[in-house]
Order: C-alpha cells, then sequence, then structure tokens
C-alpha cells in the first residue's frame, strides 16, 4: 500500500525499488494498492524533464504481471478521471486491498 | 478468518489519514476480517467525545467508530502512554476500549501480522 504522492514522497518510489528487489528474489508480488495522494503516481501526464519517471515506472510493473491499483474513491476526490490513468493498471475499491490482504502472507506500507 | 489491524497515528482533522484510515475499516469490514482499531499517538483524538468540527466544514469522525460494531468490528486498542500525556482518560472515548501499555500494545500488533498504519 502506497499512502503519499508522486515527487512529494519517497513513498513510491521506495515501493518500486522494493518490489523490483523482491521479484528479483523470487518473491511474487500480490498487488500495490495506491491511496490517498498515491493515486497521483498513474497520471499518464506525468512529464519530470530529466528525472525518473514514476508512472512509467509503475505502468512497467503493471505490464509484468503485478496487479497495479489505484482506489477509485481518492481518484475522483482528485479528478483523476480513468482516461488520465497510464496502460497497465486500473482504479478499483477498497475490495482491492481487502482481496490483498487475503491473498498476500506479507503486507508492507510504504508513507510516514 | 485474516487479522488486520488498522492504526490512527495522527489527529483526527488535519490531515486525510484518520479518516481514510476509517474509511479502510468500513471498506474491509464486510469482506469477513478480524480487524483491530488501534490508537496511539495523537491517533487517540480520534476517539474524543464531543467534537465540533463546523468550522472546519467537516463532519465528526469520532462518532462514526460507534457504527463500527455493525460491521463486526469490535475490538479496539488505546495506547494508555499516549492517552494519558496528552490529559486524557478511558472517559472521554465515545466508546468503550482497552487501554493497554506499551509492551501489551506491541504484542498484540505482533499478534495481528498484517498493519496498515495511517
Amino acid at each position: 500500500m502506497v499512502l503519499e504522492g508522486p515527487y512529494q514522497h519517497q513513498a513510491v518510489d521506495s515501493a518500486y525499488h522494493f518490489i523490483k528487489a523482491a521479484v528479483a528474489r523470487g518473491h511474487e508480488i500480490v498487488g500495490v494498492f495506491l491511496y490517498t495522494d498515491g493515486v497521483n503516481t498513474i497520471n499518464k501526464y506525468i512529464n519530470p524533464p530529466g528525472e525518473r519517471n514514476i508512472s512509467k515506472q509503475l505502468s512497467e510493473l503493471g505490464a509484468s504481471g503485478i496487479d497495479i491499483v489505484a482506489c477509485t474513491a481518492c481518484s475522483k476526490f482528485r479528478g483523476l478521471r480513468p482516461d488520465l490513468k497510464v496502460d497497465n493498471v486500473r482504479q478499483s475499491g477498497l475490495g482491492s486491498l481487502a482481496e490483498f490482504l487475503r491473498a498476500a502472507d506479507r503486507f508492507v506500507s510504504f508513507g510516514d | 478468518m485474516e487479522k488486520v489491524i488498522v492504526m490512527l497515528r495522527k489527529a483526527p482533522y488535519g490531515s486525510v489519514y484518520s479518516a481514510e484510515a476509517f474509511r479502510t475499516i468500513m471498506g474491509i469490514a464486510v469482506f469477513e476480517m478480524d480487524i483491530c482499531v488501534a490508537l496511539i499517538d495523537d491517533g487517540v483524538y480520534v476517539l474524543v467525545k464531543d467534537q465540533n468540527p463546523e468550522k472546519l466544514d467537516m463532519k465528526p469522525l469520532g462518532d462514526g467508530f460507534l457504527m463500527l460494531k455493525d460491521f463486526n468490528v469490535n475490538r479496539f486498542v488505546v495506547h494508555g502512554e499516549s492517552l494519558f500525556e496528552r490529559g486524557l482518560q478511558a472517559d472521554d472515548l465515545v466508546l468503550d476500549a482497552e487501554i493497554v501499555d506499551n509492551e501489551t500494545f506491541t504484542k498484540i500488533i505482533s499478534d495481528y501480522g498484517r498493519v496498515l498504519p495511517f
């Protein structure tokens, strides 16, 4: 679970690197739930000149088969319409968080 | 049944976290999980009686926790030290919670395993 927005906070960067490292060591990542400002990470218009593109990084993780979910309600609060999201991620409700909690044997959260 | 702790660490209105913690509890409780609501640090303010955030154009948060029993959320744990050092007592809270010491709080977290910190 990621609880902070991109570029403002290290949370989503830490999550990204944690996932890469975990997968490299043979672990399965059941999913990523982007919550509160974390949903801003999937905006396809993110375009930071000369810096890492976090939305693309998450889209790549999604393309590799990891379920990347941004909270629907949080998205609505922040005007993040479905057509604004990058490919390979989806918007869904807290039911997805419950599914991840049920499916995984470890739960890690990133934020303050 | 999956055991989950939702931990509230922040004051109710200065940021969105406590309100989101409440929404999370509601959201995952319908999936029949064993949920413990744990309050520590400024999070203990979330359950204080008679909150009135009208001037902030927000809705009171504490009273909402009373209806969690209808969702089978029955365990509320409060970190005693956090409560007492803010000049509060068990009577100041909207519901009956377990007031526990540091050691017990830590043990409960360890027992539940899955922790959602807000």
